[in-house]
């Protein structure tokens, strides 16, 4: 056991005294998260360019409605040149041009057109969504200042503050969609989920086997130094030597997947589900890892040979396994190829405790089988390595 | 066989259909330093890694200390301190990083883990710089820390594998003076080498090795007197040879003569005062001697000797 941890502890003291390494483990992924979050999952505030240069109350009103929506600030702009470059820069999502005489135009009855611009992203095109909301919103109240002045002979200048304030009070008509089979339906599948919780789940699994793979390089390099040899001829066994160089890579994956977890609850409020529950995945899907580079570093005899298609296998078995689109969105054949992967198996852990409640008990079927695959995986490994060292 | 440190019998490695070891039988005895002379390719690597058990033999018993070793057997490891060829270590840890983690797999307790390394430190000289990583040092550095993990846990056979390849000179004989203490201190050696003179200065007996097969075995006395202590002249002519064979056996110093082309080689006792005598015969019959080569006789005379090629063939 001593000479197990001695391998584990040299192991781990060598992948992280890489710089690199430490970018990728405790860095990289943070910022994944975050961009997924904010792209997909609508949680980061956006920021509307506005050129209003009319002072009239309408014009005002509009700008302060955009501005009173959660998540959208307001930036004013000095000209509509300066606005576009703006969007064009990326310094804000999308903008909005009122006519300086807005509020004159509409009291005259005309019909006022105000400009938005964006770039051609979700993200633009949904602001611009929002923007249209808030624009409608003012429009109907006109309409209604407009109505009372045709109908009951009351000035539009008279009508238009009562229609203002009368307007909060109204009842609103709410519109309820459901789907017929609702309770299987993506959208209650999905319901309830934070903004970065989806994609922090399917952040995690990716990056602790792509470290993991990674870590094969180690493996590699002690065969290429002569240093796994080396140790053989001391009194250590393979199996020994297995084990010790499986507990390094054990160890980098289980503090990256606690630290991606603790980070995320942290700085995102990410729900993991039962803590007990999730501290297991972790613990199960860092022994995969952990035997998946082993096995790599057995069969591959160069480095970058194994960086190169650690990768492809990484994000390959990522895509398969439901890390970058939710496996529930896969056709049923797919689901099914799915369930090959241990990935697919680590994400349903994480659903069935964050989606449906789930506890510990509900994912030990998932345990079971990222354990099974964490075995075949390491059974594989020790026999090539053996192999390669003593033949 | 009582008093041996180290047995192999009958060795034997292929691989695919090459024949590396054929059959390979030495012992060492307690304290003895032997060395296995041969060139590059001849089966020295392929015999010490299935000595030390790093290897699978196709054939073969390998017995240190009185155990048996194999790939799957640790426990006679414990009496071995093995050198590899390459350099074998980390070369991102420093060279008591690296020490200690060897220190750690031959089971050394902790308690006289740190001491050991510190003394084996002083003896490679890199005390100083200990703290650095290694792959900051010099090749010969690097070559004495290679060494000094072997020497860490004071194993009762060290086997070193060509440990001054590609090694400067000044590095080579630091390396050589090491091998030359440690066994008057009493550590039994197996030492592989191509270099004739290292097996000469360091090893007791010395085990001839060429094609996978141990040609001759002894002391270097016992091994020179199979060339009967006689030199070996090497007789560069043109191509006509045969003319000169006859009255060359006929000189009552010359016991053979070999024909080869554009080249005649003789064992001659006493070349330096039969050489002038010879050339005047090889004239004589019509052979024109453009060089001639005199090989004292050594290891090198007795490979020559055994295999009819040179050591760095």
């Amino acid at each position: 056991m001593t000479k197990v941890l001695a391998i584990g502890v040299v192991n781990t003291k060598r992948f992280l005294r890489e710089k690199a390494n430490l970018f990728f483990v405790f860095v990289f992924p943070i910022l994944i998260v975050l961009m997924i979050g904010a792209f997909f999952g609508g949680g980061l505030s956006s920021t509307v360019g506005v050129y209003a240069p009319g002072d009239g109350e309408l014009s005002k009103a509009l700008v302060q409605g955009i501005d009173d929506l959660e998540e959208v600030k307001v930036r004013e702009y000095g000209s509509e040149a300066a606005l576009i470059d703006g969007v064009q820069r990326g310094g804000v999502q999308g903008g909005l041009v009122v006519p300086a005489d807005y509020d004159e135009r509409l009291a005259a009855g005309e019909t006022v057109e105000v400009g938005y611009v964006a770039r051609p992203d979700q993200t633009g095109i949904l602001l611009g969504e929002t923007v249209n909301g808030v624009v409608q919103r003012q429009a109907n109240l006109v309409r209604a200042a407009r109505f009372a002045a045709a109908r009951a002979g009351v000035p539009y200048e008279d009508a238009l503050p009562v229609a203002m304030v009368v307007a909060p009070g109204t009842e609103r008509v709410t519109v309820t969609t459901t789907e017929a089979g609702a309770e299987d339906s993506l959208t209650a599948e999905f319901e309830g989920l934070g903004a970065f919780d989806l994609g922090a789940h399917q952040e995690l699994i990716l990056f602790m086997f792509l470290t993991s793979l990674a870590g094969s390089a180690a493996l590699i390099q002690t065969r290429q130094l002569g240093v796994a040899r080396r140790m053989l001829s001391t009194p250590t066994g393979t199996g020994t030597i297995l084990a010790g160089e499986t507990l390094g890579r054990f160890n980098v994956a289980l503090v990256q997947g606690l630290y991606i977890v603790g980070g995320t609850v942290l700085l995102f409020r990410v729900d993991w589900g039962d803590p007990l529950g999730a501290l297991a995945v972790v613990v199960a899907f860092s022994l995969v890892g952990a035997a998946a580079g082993i096995l790599m570093g057995a069969v591959f005899s160069n480095d970058s040979q194994a960086g190169g298609l650690g990768v492809l296998i990484g994000l390959g078995l990522a895509a398969l396994g439901g890390c970058m689109v939710p496996i529930e969105i896969f056709p049923a054949g797919m689901q099914a190829v799915a369930r090959a992967t241990p990935h697919a198996w680590a994400v349903d852990a994480f659903s069935e405790m964050v989606r449906r409640d789930g506890g510990l008990v509900d994912i030990l079927p998932n345990l079971g089988v990222l354990l099974a695959f964490a075995a075949v995986l390491m059974l594989l490994g020790t026999w090539r390595l053996r192999r390669v060292l003593t033949r | 066989m009582a008093g041996n440190i180290l047995e192999a019998r009958g060795l034997r490695k292929t691989f695919g259909d090459l024949v590396a070891v054929d059959g390979v039988d030495f012992h060492i005895a307690e304290g003895e330093t032997y060395g296995l002379l041969g060139p590059n390719g001849a089966g020295k690597t392929t015999t010490i890694s299935m000595v030390m058990g790093l290897l699978e033999r196709d054939g073969g018993d390998v017995v240190v200390d009185g155990k048996p070793i194999s790939t799957s057997s640790t426990s006679a490891k414990a009496a071995i301190g093995y050198v590899p060829q390459d350099i074998a270590i980390y070369p991102d840890l420093t060279a008591r990083e690296n020490l200690d983690f060897f220190g750690r797999l031959y089971g050394m307790p902790s308690s006289t883990r740190k001491q050991r390394v510190d003394e084996v430190l002083e003896i490679i000289g890199l005390a100083d710089r200990a703290g650095d990583r290694s792959e900051e040092y010099s090749g010969g550095m690097k070559r004495r820390l290679n060494i000094g993990i072997g020497l860490l846990h004071g194993p009762r056979l060290l086997m070193l594998d060509e440990p001054t390849v590609g090694v400067d000179p000044q590095s080579r004989n630091a390396i050589l003076e090491s091998v030359e203490r440690l066994s008057r201190e009493g550590m039994a050696v197996l030492y592989t080498t191509h270099y004739m003179e290292e097996a000469e200065r360091l090893c007791d007996r010395v085990g001839i090795i060429d094609q996978g097969q141990i040609k001759a075995e002894g002391t270097r006395g016992e091994l020179v007197a199979m060339v009967g202590g006689r030199d070996r002249v090497h007789l560069a002519t043109t191509d006509r040879t045969e003319p000169a064979v006859g009255p060359l056996q006929q000189h009552p110093s010359v016991d053979e003569v070999t024909a080869a082309d554009g080249s005649l080689e003789l064992l001659v006792r006493g070349a330096a005062e039969a050489l002038p005598r010879l050339l005047e015969t090889a004239a004589s019959a019509g052979v024109s001697v453009t060089s001639v080569d005199v090989v004292e006789p050594n290891l090198e005379a007795v490979f020559l000797h055994l295999t009819g090629k040179a050591l760095r063939d």
